[in-house]
């Protein structure tokens, strides 16, 4: 049965979110062309709230599973947490910094862009086949391309655009290299059927070397070291959310991706690959955390945290088990609200001052608590300092890889005190300094409840785990299903 | 007489994939590198559209994948085409060396 | 074979219609050559400086639109081929994808694209 019988009936309903966001995102674009320049500030609240009506509808599409098209799409649980979890991050993303893209100008292209980019994410997610994960891929890497270079007057913006578009074509070229050596080894693109038939095969010099091509194209978008060079660049010369939904989104999706490549498609190899893994991640957790200690700048300070904090996710990869897509998919749901943290103080913050340098930060906890606190609250989560959710996520991902990769552990053990370190540098910055002037900063509402909604999920998962470690466990069973 | 197999595709994208790569990573002029870029993208073209044609000769799969591919390359192309225009505009160089404003 | 005569005598044909015409003027044309015959016209005015510079980027922003419009178009020819053995979705759906491209455009065109600034 091939994919492109057109005769298979296909069954609309089962791409209601797709769609849903597609129209949305459309929908962005044309009030963009037909409304007056001053009354486009009102279309972030459009998309706002048009992802949270999507987002209680793919709450209510919890259980649902089944295949479209011979296995192109797959729907099942563990999509639906990564699409939801890739819809908070674009709404929070949204909601934090309105008031940053009102001074960017071009909101009709942010927002559109922001949610092609969030179905590009989602394609990936129910990706079951090689076609429609490169498209999602690509769908959301253009759209972070144009929106990387959405400040198209400001020559850091477009230079890191430039980097971004030549690096992210480089990459991909390399990762559709790899696919096509897979398909031509198996003669399908279909992640179900080259799983059947990469079984029956021995493992051979082609397959190697399709395999090596996909990990380099896939790292480049996690950023792993050694393909991390690009992020802190981008990072840096990004409009900040765009540089947050960037480090939360894109890397997220790209772990979607890579566990449904890996495990649906090629279980039978993957043990082989157990250790390259480890080591990526290893080397990841060391580099992005040294790196990260002596910058100045705030942006490129997260860059490489977030550069650790992908070498961590990693770590559950290696085992390529229940327990270990249980941590990839936990880590990442919550890294994604102390990043959305972070981020929209660092915003909000470039905002009022202009500025990014750490330096500036001084006294932050004077002028504004709140953002001293939430970013505090941020950093430590990524740190993994107990109450917090960042320790949970980090025990449920390191648990699994107790038994034979101690040493990975210890590497992580001592690389996050490492990052303590630099965490609290900001921290003391922030409450030990005092400031060079002294004026409070008002933070706007919808800020105020970004910071406070992250702040409070940062806590509550950290100290009560439990529902949310059952739905990633649903959603991970679910994985295995079909 | 000699004739043309699977074997020759490959390898003949194989040798295209490798030019493509070592302009990307050697060219000093942004166009250049897209260009090496869209080299790249059509050495997997032609690796697709060779599997389709000897691997599974009865459905289109590789074909249409190299349809997407072509597609998604044009797109691709088109952005940075514009962002070499804006920063053009801005500086008046598209050499990659004088891009250093962002450093580590 | 004989169904290949008919197209050997189009051929035929075309090939002595086209090259006569030229043969017969060249032949009986009278050769006088004077300054003002020989001057360009219908292919542009002659041209004033060195014509090797560099062009406007609005070319290029026109070749980009032109570009990513025609390669977009490339899905409607399989399409069109399946066209008689075709559910009714697979119809509706070709129009939702031109009517995303006819976005684009109109986008284009709100934002100035397609004057000559």
């Amino acid at each position: 049965m091939t994919p492109f019988d057109f005769s298979i009936p296909i069954n609309p309903s089962a791409l209601t979110l797709e769609m849903l966001v597609a129209a949305l995102g459309l929908g962005i674009l044309i009030l963009g062309i037909i409304s007056p320049k001053g009354a486009r500030s009102g279309l972030g609240w459009v998309s706002f709230l048009g992802l949270m009506g999507i987002i209680g509808v793919a709450i209510t599409m919890w259980g649902q599973s089944g295949e479209l098209l011979a296995g192109m799409y797959l729907l099942d649980n563990y999509a639906l947490f990564w699409k939801i979890t890739f819809m908070v991050a674009a709404a929070l993303v949204i909601l934090g910094n309105m008031r940053y893209v009102d001074k960017v100008g071009n909101q009709a292209e942010y927002y559109s862009l922001t949610i092609f980019a969030t179905l590009g994410m989602m394609v990936m997610a129910s990706a079951g086949d090689l076609m429609t994960l490169y498209l999602g891929l690509e769908l959301m890497t253009i759209a972070f391309v144009i929106l990387v270079c959405l400040r198209k007057t400001d020559n850091k913006s477009v230079e890191a655009g430039m980097k971004y578009i030549l690096l992210a074509g480089m990459s991909s070229a390399v990762l559709l290299y790899g696919l096509s050596l897979l398909y031509g080894l198996t003669g399908s693109v279909i992640m179900l059927d080259i799983s059947r038939i990469i079984a029956m095969q021995p493992v051979s010099p082609a397959l190697v070397l399709a395999l090596v091509m996909i990990i380099a194209g896939l790292g480049f978008k996690i950023s792993a070291v050694p393909f991390h060079m690009w992020s802190p660049d981008v990072y840096e010369g990004a409009p900040t959310p765009v540089t947050s939904f960037l480090s939360m989104g894109s890397k997220a999706a790209s772990f979607a991706i890579i566990l449904r490549l890996f495990i649906t498609a090629l279980p039978g190899v993957w043990e082989n690959w157990a250790m390259v893994i480890a080591i990526l991640a290893g080397i990841t957790i060391i580099i992005g955390n040294l790196v990260a200690m002596p910058q100045t700048n705030i942006k490129r300070l997260l860059a490489y945290s977030s550069i650790a904090q992908a070498g961590y996710i990693m770590v559950g990869m290696v085992t390529a088990s229940e327990a270990g897509i249980k941590g990839v998919m936990f880590y990442a749901f919550l890294y994604v609200f102390a990043t959305a943290g972070a981020f929209t103080v660092a915003a909000y913050f470039y905002n009022v001052t202009g500025s990014d340098e750490l330096k500036d930060y001084a006294g932050l906890s004077q002028r504004s608590p709140l953002m001293a606190a939430v970013m505090l609250v941020a950093l430590l989560s990524m740190a993994g300092i107990p109450p917090l959710a960042g320790f949970v996520g980090k025990f449920y991902l390191f648990k699994t890889i107790v038994d034979g990769y101690l040493w990975l552990v210890f590497i992580g053990l001592i690389m996050s005190m490492v990052s303590v370190y630099y965490y609290l540098r900001v921290a003391l910055v922030m409450y030990r300094d005092e400031p060079k002037d002294p004026s409070p900063i008002n933070v706007s509402g919808p800020v105020t409840v970004t910071l406070i909604l992250t702040m409070l999920v940062t806590l509550i998962i950290g100290i009560y785990p439990g529902p949310l470690s059952e739905v990633v466990n649903s959603a991970a069973h679910s994985f295995f299903l079909h | 007489m000699l004739t043309i197999s699977l074997t020759h595709y490959v390898v003949l994208s194989a040798l295209l994939f490798s030019i493509g790569l070592f302009g990307v990573l050697t060219k000093r002029n942004a166009v250049a590198v897209l260009i090496c870029i869209e080299l790249m993208l059509n050495a997997v073209n032609i690796n697709l559209v060779a599997f389709s044609k000897y691997i599974t000769p009865l459905d289109f799969t590789g074909q249409i994948f190299s349809i997407f591919v072509i597609t998604v390359a044009a797109a691709e192309v088109g952005v940075g085409l514009a962002i070499i225009i804006a920063i053009y505009r801005n500086r008046l160089t598209v050499d990659l060396d004088n891009f250093d404003w962002l450093k580590w | 074979m004989s169904d290949w005569a008919g197209v050997f005598i189009f051929f035929t044909v075309a090939l002595v219609f086209g090259a006569g015409g030229i043969l017969t003027s060249f032949l009986i044309q009278p050769r006088r050559a004077n300054p003002v015959k020989m001057e360009e016209y219908e292919c542009g005015v002659p041209t004033i400086g060195p014509t090797w510079v560099q062009f406007r980027t609005s070319y290029f922003l026109y070749a980009l639109l032109f570009v990513i419009f025609d390669v977009e178009t490339i899905y409607l020819y399989p399409w069109a081929v399946r066209f008689n053995n075709m559910q009714i979705f697979t119809f509706i759906e070709m129009i939702i994808f031109i009517f995303i491209l006819i976005v684009g455009l109109w986008y284009a065109w709100k934002e100035g694209a397609l004057e000559w600034k």
